[in-house]
């Protein structure tokens, strides 16, 4: 039955092809017509009419265009060159960073062993300690002998001695504040409080200096003190500068010098 | 097209080399300005540059061309509506001009008929024409390009040929 059905719609649909190819057409078969080229029941070649003006816009010529549109290509082309701009996104991409990133990591980890390696050789040799140790000995024993001696100079050579010892022991500073507080010369009572400089980290020397400053009866000593006790901040030291400033053999100038540099304080 | 897209911009002049005579032809025929058809080409070109990203890769060059060339052609006419305007008075215009050119291309009396009625038709039906001629009758990718199904191509190129026909016999009766 169905096979039946399927040749009549052949028939009818040769019919309408035939129909239409000899122009008498109506517009509902030509409706019809079109439903079936919609379904692919009908192909476009199967009318002749429309096939044969199809074929002749096929085989129309073509015109070739000039030269212009190379010329113009061409510049299109060189104006998009990837040289042309940098590329941010590729440069910045993972395929590029990885072998940029392991050769810093490279060389990092390259001049860290080569710094591990090259190092001076610190304490190696236990043998270099003792001597260094005996030599820093002999230099306060040094010191200390050429403290005790008459000649004033000796005992500015000995306060100088302190500055080449790169540590020095309770001893050399408890020293250098005796002389601070007891030399007879003033020349070696500043050179040593210059030198104690160098400790005024430990709390000890510090107290030790402000408990100085009453002791103080020449007024270039203790302007250097006021001096040192106001870079230092040392706002204990004030009690101390007001038994000098109390003090009636105190002269003008070194009072004024002591309140300025105690204001400096306060 | 897929190493244009990675980078490779000299592959584009292979592309070109291939595509740029059925390029011109279609547009020469929607227009018969050969210089603007030339940069109407160009400009095909220039955005296949410009959105090379865009390609996929999974469909055919060819039909993604197409689709560029008839936006760059829609966008040209948008802009200069008094060509597209299609009144007795320009048809007029542009048979007079066209009779002038005709003589350079076309060579027997049916041609220049032929192409005097492609020139008649409505855009849209000139352009469905055109695109089947240069997509070889691929009406499945002429769908991609216009965003229909084939059967709908074939019934819009079925309409085309007749009314072309019909512009055809009466420009025969008046020669």
């Amino acid at each position: 039955m169905k096979g039946l059905e399927t040749t009549m719609d052949k028939q009818r649909i040769e019919k309408l092809i035939e129909t239409f190819n000899t122009g008498k057409a109506s517009p509902a078969e030509i409706g019809e017509l079109e439903t079936l080229i919609e379904k692919s029941a009908v192909e476009l070649s199967a009318l002749s009419d429309l096939k044969v003006l199809q074929d002749r816009i096929f085989d129309a010529a073509v015109p070739e265009p000039t030269s212009r549109l190379d010329n113009q290509f061409l510049q299109l082309i060189s104006s998009h060159k990837p040289e042309a701009r940098i590329n941010w996104k590729q440069m910045f991409s993972w395929p590029n960073l990885v072998p940029r990133f392991s050769l810093a990591a490279v060389t990092l980890i390259a001049g860290l062993a080569a710094g591990y390696y090259l190092r001076p050789a610190t304490s190696a040799d236990p043998q270099i300690d003792q001597l260094s140790q005996q030599v820093t000995d002999l230099k306060e024993m040094m010191m200390l002998t050429l403290l005790q001696k008459e000649s004033a100079t000796d005992r500015l050579k000995a306060v100088n001695l302190t500055q080449e010892m790169s540590a020095a022991s309770e001893k050399v500073t408890g020293a250098l504040l005796s002389t601070l507080n007891n030399d007879s010369n003033v020349n070696v009572r500043l050179a040593a409080l210059d030198a104690l400089k160098a400790y005024t980290n430990d709390s000890d020397v510090r107290q030790s200096l402000i408990q100085s400053i009453a002791r103080q009866e020449s007024p270039l000593v203790q302007i250097a003190l006021a001096e040192l006790m106001a870079a230092l901040q040392e706002k204990s030291s004030v009690k101390e500068f007001e038994k000098i400033l109390k003090d009636d053999k105190t002269p003008r100038d070194i009072k004024k010098r002591i309140e300025e540099n105690i204001d400096v304080l306060i | 097209m897929s190493k244009v897209r990675d980078g490779d911009i000299d592959k584009l002049g292979l592309l070109f080399a291939r595509y740029k005579k059925p390029l011109y032809g279609f547009f020469y025929g929607m227009n018969k300005d050969s210089a603007l058809a030339e940069d109407l080409v160009q400009n095909v070109f220039f955005r296949i540059l410009k959105y090379r990203y865009l390609f996929r890769g999974d469909g055919d060059f060819r039909t993604w061309m197409f689709h560029i060339a008839r936006n760059v052609s829609h966008d040209h006419f948008r802009k200069n509506k008094l060509r597209k305007k299609d009144s007795i008075d320009n048809w007029q215009d542009r048979l007079s001009s066209h009779e002038d050119r005709s003589t350079l291309y076309v060579e027997d009396e049916e041609k220049e008929l032929l192409s005097l009625a492609m020139d008649r038709l409505p855009e849209d039906k000139k352009e469905i024409l055109l695109l089947s001629k240069f997509q070889d009758k691929k009406y499945k990718e002429i769908g991609d390009i216009l965003g229909c199904s084939e059967g709908a191509v074939k019934v819009k190129v079925f309409r085309a040929l007749q009314e072309l026909k019909e512009v055809y016999k009466k420009l025969e009766v008046r020669h």
